[in-house]
């Protein structure tokens, strides 16, 4: 069987293509050569890339100038079927021997993999925390409480004269510093500036509050000294920390929950319960 | 080979040839602006600050008195005790004054909110004088910190944990509230970052020894010098730092400039 | 010959010659936007090629690790072993980075690709009777690509993408009643939880890309069976498909897409830094980084969670938080909107007819207002996420920018979605082909209510008008027969796309593509035919699917041709 002879080409196609081609294959091989040498990122990325390049200039070209582009047609059947074959198709389906209208025995099967699926959901269960604590309580407790010793990020345990005015500290709990709804800062304020008594009270001007926006849970670690006001990086919230942390601006809508502290006979600072609300964003049964 | 190299010049082969360019460029060219995207502080700086080099000829030492009844008196006082224009500088310390004038932020032509990084007016040798006539007027406060070498791995934990929430965990700044930004990190020296960090100029905290130890701050300087000086941008144009979001508009501009812009091209006629 | 004798073969055992003649002469429209879809698809390809590297040395895990390698800053620090394997792969791990990124830059490019896509379909009203279930598919697929380009962003535990997660589980735990159930059920407990890596690891390179997998196939699928659908012109009807056949000219320009997305993606990973997370730091509870934004396709959620007001209130003691508004309910409605837009407009149109014919964005204003409109808003909240950067660059407090923000987004979409419907109007009822054409007087025209003749923006399609000079060839061809569509007066004569045996064949596949016009035999093919045939074409069938062999053909006759014009070879 004999094949047809190649179309002839316009003047000049083939040499594109195969130049395309080859400056594909050379920066497939610079990027072999690149990686070799050691690896550079941008030399890789410029070798694919050339490499890919080439690839797609050459099969450009000649899709566009060696091969007929457009002028052909296809017919399309349209979707409404001919009712004779749905006719048939349902007859296949609905033959006195279909199981399909054995009703009572579907309803049985029904019943069976309803059940089945039901029961495939309960091992769902196993995907919450295997300590089985419960949302709203996990959520509202933290580690801080009665007697807990604030530490630095550092892990030195806390004292007053640690935080001097016009400083931000973040301090965490004792033996939970890892958990995620414990983030606490402190600063020291003038007593007398305060246009609020905080709920958790303060020592002389040191309040702690948590590090937690009370919008989405960021850590509103931007202390802006002087104003008395801390800025959330997230959406832009921002708490007076001179009226209780209650929020000024942005998009939060309660003040960051408060942490008691006293001093202990070691000169420590020790909290003296947990936060005055839960911490972090709102929830549904969040009191 | 001959025969290929003396049409190398062809349109389409040139074409090839440019968009590789402008790919390669492409990016380069979009990260010119971001980078000059903190430019309250940066464009005015031609050379890094707190390095002029000091006169080269032995000029007689600067007289600071002279210096600052020109320069400061008429906002801080004469002796420093402030005035409305301007707050008082008993106290404030060595470090502070050596930080706003060798950054360029002060002497300032008028009052402004936040003054920014600008070119220092005065020399090193100025600026030593002008510190010590200051702290001539007593109160205390930080003196200039000695800044030694540090370690990196300490220094970028501090860093993150008391530095990145204002200034960006790549130090390229952000703006606060009011107008006031928090300024990119880039062009200080180490020992203006160990005296801000001290000082707490403006909005920023202050984080004295009973924070940060003199060790601490000079990992702090040393990371930030890090940030700073190689930048470490591995994988290619930083975008100016500036995140998700500028990274996002280099897609789109991908996106809708070469990849759509190509299937324009390919879904034509080669004729049409 | 040995693909001849392949392609023999594999033929003898499985037949697939009648299938696959029909299938290379699938004929797609040669419109640009066409092919928006396949760069979303290729980039989908680079995603997954680059996403099993990048597997191979990520290490899912929360648990302590200590970093040691070539970053200084990290060097010797313990952090998540999830956070230390990703600065590895950066540092330390050969054309790791430039995979990291390339893989990066290929999420952002795959989700705008299926949005520029996405907008295509949905202004040409390509998603009407009988394509809505292919909408559905194509908007599942979006919603997985994002929830897929989230897990991604946020399993390098990086400081940066720690502040989204946490945002996102703020968002979820807001929903009333389930809210802290669903953050439980998802994370294994609070948020950091241990169990938090490992199970968004399994989801994105496991469950999703699955899913998104079986989708992609179901939507190729749809479209090769129910055929494209093509815009308006000469000789195309409701009952044809007008354009390239898939062999030879679709395939090698779609090949040719293809290596230009991976080339545009690796040229992007080698050459723009994307999500830098060794800068960054890995996640602590009590750290933070500004700004934080997130990418791109999530930034609109940001922006309205920057906008919303601080309203939240209280159900019988129970607090709606006010990320619920926002995150929640702005991104129900969005994709509620998005998956039933093709029944709501049915219902409003009541147009039940199929359409295999597209709009133009003129030919349903209100439709293209809406679109216009919806695209503001988003765009304007994607705005919003970067208020800090834009306030920064404008010198004005960010507070002043999202006042102007507030107003902009519900203001700007209304107006320009007016505009829209507008220009889309004086462009239907006037005679300007293109936008810069309109003229004040078709402006004016657009003012006035509509002509009587065309109150219903679909009126039904009539079957081809039998015009004069319309007419369908016929002719045998070596045994075969083939037609072709000819129109005089218009210059215009489109080949059938494949041979089919007898006469009989032809003439009622022309009688399908163009009911009603009159069809003649012609003794043989009319000049001038159209190059390629396709029993060649099944025959050179094996040689495209090694393109290599076909490089080397090419490769041999240059050399030929050299030799022959240079002299005789040494």
């Amino acid at each position: 069987m004999r094949r047809p002879p190649v179309a002839p080409a316009p003047p000049g196609v083939n040499r594109r293509i195969v130049l395309s081609f080859l400056a594909g294959a050379a920066g497939a091989i610079g990027f072999a050569v690149t990686y070799g040498l050691g690896g550079q990122t941008r030399w890789e990325g410029v070798c694919l890339a050339v490499a890919f390049a080439g690839l797609a200039c050459g099969l450009a070209i000649w899709g566009r100038r060696l091969v007929p582009v457009g002028g052909y047609v296809e017919e399309h059947e349209g979707f409404a079927p001919p009712p004779g074959e749905q006719a048939l198709t349902a007859a296949v389906l609905t033959a006195p021997d279909s199981p399909i209208r054995r009703r009572g025995l579907l309803a049985a099967l029904g019943l069976a993999l309803t059940a089945l699926g039901v029961a495939a959901l309960f091992p769902l269960r196993s995907l919450l925390p295997w300590d089985r604590a419960r949302p709203v309580r996990a959520l509202t407790d933290t580690p801080w409480g009665p007697g807990v010793r604030l530490l630095t990020a550092d892990g030195r345990p806390l004292r007053p004269g640690d935080v001097p005015a016009g400083t931000v500290v973040a301090v965490f709990p004792e033996g939970g510093a890892e958990a995620g709804d414990a983030p606490a800062f402190a600063v020291r304020l003038r007593p007398e500036r305060l246009t609020r008594p905080p709920a958790a009270g303060h020592l002389d001007g040191l309040v702690v509050y948590s590090l937690l926006c009370t919008h989405a849970g960021c850590p509103v670690r931007l202390y802006l000294k002087g104003t008395g006001r801390v800025l959330c990086p997230c959406h832009q919230s921002s708490f007076d920390l001179l009226a209780d942390a209650r929020p000024v601006a942005g998009p939060a809508a309660r003040p960051l929950p408060g942490l008691p502290v006293a001093v202990d006979p070691d000169g420590y600072l020790r909290a003296t319960g947990d936060f005055t609300a839960a911490p972090g964003a709102g929830f549904w049964s969040r009191r | 080979m001959a025969v290929w190299t003396h049409r190398w010049w062809h349109p389409a082969r040139a074409a090839t040839a440019g968009a590789a360019l402008a790919l390669a460029a492409g990016p380069a060219a979009l990260a010119a602006p971001a980078e000059v995207a903190p430019p309250p502080v940066t464009a005015a700086l031609v050379a890094p600050a707190g390095v002029a080099p000091p006169p080269v000829t032995a000029a007689p030492a600067p007289d600071g008195e002279a210096l600052y009844r020109q320069n400061c008196a008429s906002c801080h006082g004469d002796r420093g005790q402030g005035a409305q224009r301007g707050p008082s500088l008993i106290g404030v310390g060595a470090a502070s004054v050596d930080f706003q004038v060798g950054t360029g932020r002060m002497p300032i032509p008028h009052e402004v909110q936040q003054p920014r990084r600008a070119e220092p007016v005065f020399s090193a040798d100025e600026i030593a004088a002008l510190v010590a006539h200051v702290t001539s007027f007593g109160g205390g406060g930080p003196a200039v910190p000695r800044v030694g070498p540090g370690r990196l791995p300490t220094g970028r934990e501090l860093f993150a944990a008391n530095c990145a929430p204002c200034h960006g965990g790549t130090g390229a700044g952000a703006p606060l509230t009011n107008g006031w930004i928090a300024p990119p990190l880039y062009d200080a020296t180490a020992v203006q970052v160990a005296e801000a960090v001290r000082v707490g100029p403006g909005l920023m905290p202050v984080f004295p020894s009973q924070v940060l130890t003199d060790q601490q701050v000079d990992d702090l300087a040393a990371y930030v010098q890090r940030l700073r000086s190689e930048r470490l941008d591995r994988g290619g144009n930083p975008l100016g730092r500036l995140g998700p979001l500028a990274e996002g508009l280099v897609a789109w501009v991908v996106t809708l400039g070469l990849l759509v812009a190509a299937a324009r091209w390919l879904g034509r006629r080669a004729g049409e | 010959m040995i693909v001849d004798r392949l392609a023999r073969a594999v033929d003898d055992r499985l037949r697939l010659s009648p299938v696959a003649r029909k299938a290379l002469a699938k004929v797609f429209p040669d419109h640009w936007s066409f092919m928006l879809g396949e760069i979303a698809l290729y980039a989908f390809v680079a995603l997954v090629l680059t996403g099993v590297y990048l597997t191979l040395f990520f290490d899912p895990s929360s648990a302590d690790r200590v970093y040691h390698g070539s970053y200084a800053p990290l060097d010797g620090s313990t952090t998540s072993a999830a956070y230390a394997s990703t600065v590895r792969l950066s540092w330390d791990v050969r054309a790791g980075l430039l995979i990291r990124q390339t893989h990066h830059w290929a999420a952002l490019v795959f989700v705008a690709a299926i949005l520029v896509h996405l907008v295509r379909i949905f202004f040409t009203g390509a998603f009407r009777r009988p394509r809505e279930a292919n909408w559905l598919v194509g908007v599942t697929m979006l919603t997985l690509a994002l929830a897929n380009g989230f897990t991604g962003y946020s399993m390098p535990d990086d400081l940066l993408s720690g502040l989204g997660l946490r945002i996102i589980v703020s968002v979820v735990e807001s929903i009333p009643l389930v809210g802290s159930w669903l953050v439980f059920l998802g994370l294994g407990g609070e948020f950091p939880s241990d169990a938090m890596i490992p199970r968004m690891f399994v989801s994105h390179v496991l469950l999703v890309p699955a899913v998104l997998v079986a989708l992609v196939s179901a939507h190729l699928a749809m479209i090769v069976r129910q055929k494209h659908t093509q815009f308006p012109g000469p000789g195309r009807t409701e009952h044809n498909v007008v354009g390239s056949r898939l062999y030879p000219s679709y395939s090698l320009r779609s090949l040719a897409l293809f290596a230009w997305v991976l080339a545009v993606l690796f040229a992007l990973g080698g050459l723009v830094q994307i999500n830098p997370v060794w800068l960054y730091g890995p996640f602590a509870p009590g750290q933070a980084t500004s700004p934080a934004q997130p990418d791109w396709y999530v930034a609109w959620g940001d922006g309205a969670l920057r906008l919303f007001p601080p309203w939240e209130f209280r159900i019988a003691g129970h607090l709606v938080p006010a990320p619920f508004f926002p995150g929640v309910a702005l991104g129900g409605v969005t994709f509620l909107a998005l998956y039933a837009w093709p029944f709501l407009e049915r219902l409003c149109t009541g147009d039940r007819r199929p359409h295999q014919l597209l709009d133009r964005p003129r030919d349903h204003p209100v439709r293209t207002g809406i679109g216009v409109a919806a695209l503001t808003f988003f765009a304007a909240l994607v705005v919003t996420a970067g208020d800090g950067i834009l306030a920064r660059l404008l010198r004005v407090p960010v507070y002043d920018v999202l006042d102007v923000l507030r107003v902009v987004v519900l203001v700007l979409p209304l107006l320009t979605g007016a505009l829209a419907v507008v220009l889309a109007r004086a462009l239907r009822r006037g005679d300007a082909a293109r936008l810069g054409e309109l003229t004040r007087a078709d402006l004016r025209a657009a003012g006035r209510p509509a002509p009587g003749a065309r109150s219903s923006p679909d009126e039904p399609e009539l079957p081809a008008a039998d015009r004069p000079g319309e007419r369908i060839e016929l002719w045998p061809e070596g045994g075969v027969w083939r037609w072709r569509y000819r129109d005089e007066p218009a210059g215009v004569a489109i080949l059938s796309n494949r041979a089919v045996h007898t006469e009989r064949e032809a003439a009622d596949s022309a009688r399908l593509a163009y009911p009603g016009v009159d069809q003649v035999t012609v003794p043989g093919p009319p000049p001038p035919a159209p190059p390629g045939r396709v029993r060649t074409a099944l025959r050179r069938w094996g040689n495209a699917a090694l393109g290599v062999s076909l490089l080397a053909a090419a490769l041999r006759r240059r050399r030929e041709r050299d030799r022959g014009g240079g002299g005789p070879p040494r």
